[in-house]
């Protein structure tokens, strides 16, 4: 992949955050998993868990708080569209610091796999930590507390398979390492 | 999927530029927050209520009602509740239900949630996407980002229909219905499948703006400048006028 010419990296990047805000707006709106208390959670954290380890903290944070903004536009819920924006932009951009971390320290696999799975549960705590403020301010927070164990599970899921899928997607196509950023 | 959000309609909130209905939306957000009367808030409710259903009919003005249902059920079970001080209301028994005080914040709650829903999705409503990011870009947001979500916009039908097609495939492979954790551990081959179909795209999608002048000095496409009739100045005038009159007239200060 051609990466010398500025233009070109420029052209790049463009492409690689557009690509992946729209896989995080596809993954929130139409891959859903029921939960047992009626409901739905979206995968879109499995994407923003997946962009923070892979392209690194503005790739994440880009694509996360776009497309989850983007999300909620389209889904019918634009009040909460700059929540999210702020929300999902800061873990992914905190999921991909931890993480990176622990990549470029000299430390054994065991270790970099512990710093991502830090940075995954610093995710969960600041998308679930966000939204119950979001909530609370927009609309109480007694009945913003009812969110908590759903959008735990949803970051716990997104954290768990974000990085199984990050690792499966390396294994498929390497050239991938090259679109960081 | 479909991403297009605008909805044609009539009245004045189609008059209005993208920039200065912006504005006039971010406001009336903020003045949501400040001190103002409930009769003001479920004013502004009811306002914006009834511009949807003039603007684009009866069963469309209740949608995002529809949206917040859910949100709007925990309220009602959850607020009076939880507010326990004040004078009594409702009692049943010997257990109070609600207290006035507890009615009254409530109700703030409520207006203050249906008004922000309103506004912001009656701005989604009556202008297109285009002039969105038109208006953001008026606004200092930068071309590359502008370009981002315009090109994101392009991407999204894209990826949807060729995640569907992967899906689809690889539904054929999986046996009976499983368990829960099963069926997570096999949404993996196909989110990955996914994922690199998308990623493979993005070298061939990057020559393409090359080819079409970006990161050239005089590129070969710029946006379009947006129009606001009877001038901006007056559409801005106009938009800050409406909260400042609205919260003389209801603020509690």
């Amino acid at each position: 992949m051609e990466r010398s010419n500025p233009s070109n990296m420029t052209a790049l990047r463009i492409a690689l955050v557009a690509v992946l805000t729209a896989v995080v707006v596809v993954f929130t709106l139409l891959v859903r998993v029921p939960t047992p208390i009626k409901g739905y959670i979206s995968l879109c954290d499995v994407v923003i868990t997946f962009s923070a380890f892979l392209f690194g903290p503005w790739v994440g944070a880009i694509a996360g708080g776009l497309g989850t903004a983007i999300a909620d536009l389209i889904g019918g819920y634009a009040q909460w569209a700059p929540l999210s924006f702020i929300i999902h932009g800061v873990q992914g951009m905190l999921i991909a610091l931890i993480a990176r971390t622990g990549m470029k320290a000299k430390v054994p696999g065991d270790a970099k796999l512990i710093m991502m799975f830090a940075g995954g549960l610093i995710g969960m705590v600041v998308m679930t930590g966000g939204y119950y403020v979001a909530g609370g301010i927009l609309y109480g927070f007694e009945a913003a507390l009812v969110e908590i164990p759903l959008n735990l599970m949803q970051s716990g899921v997104g954290v768990v398979l974000g990085m199984a899928v990050s690792r499966a997607v390396l294994k498929a196509y390497p050239p991938v390492r090259s679109l960081a950023w | 999927m479909t991403v297009n959000t605008f909805i044609a309609g009539r009245g004045f909130l189609y008059l209005l530029d993208a920039r200065s209905k912006l504005l006039l939306v971010l406001l009336l957000c903020v003045m949501v927050f400040l001190p103002i009367s409930q009769w003001g808030l479920w004013l502004l409710c009811v306002f914006a209520f009834l511009t949807a259903w003039h603007a684009m009919g009866f069963t469309q003005a209740l949608q995002p009602l529809r949206a917040i249902l859910f949100v709007l059920v925990l309220m009602t079970l959850f607020i009076p509740l939880t507010y326990r001080d004040g004078e009594s209301l409702l009692v049943i028994g010997r257990f109070t239900v609600a207290t006035v005080e507890s009615v009254q914040n409530y109700s703030f709650l409520v207006s203050r949630f249906l008004a922000i829903t309103y506004l912001c999705t009656l701005y989604l409503w009556s202008t297109p996407m285009a002039d969105i990011n038109l208006a953001l870009r008026w606004y200092g947001l930068p071309r590359n980002a502008a370009l981002v979500l315009t090109l994101a916009f392009r991407f999204i039908p894209f990826i949807a229909d060729s995640f569907k097609m992967i899906k689809d495939s690889h539904a054929l492979r999986i046996g009976e219905q499983s368990s829960r954790r099963q069926r997570l551990s096999d949404a993996i081959p196909t989110i990955t499948a996914a994922l690199v179909y998308a990623l493979k795209s993005i070298p061939h999608f990057a020559m393409s703006l090359e080819h079409r002048g970006l990161g050239r000095s005089g590129g070969r496409t710029e946006y379009r400048k947006l129009k606001a009739k009877g001038g901006l100045f007056t559409q801005m005038l106009v938009s800050v006028m409406i909260p400042t009159v609205f919260w003389l007239l209801f603020n509690t200060l």
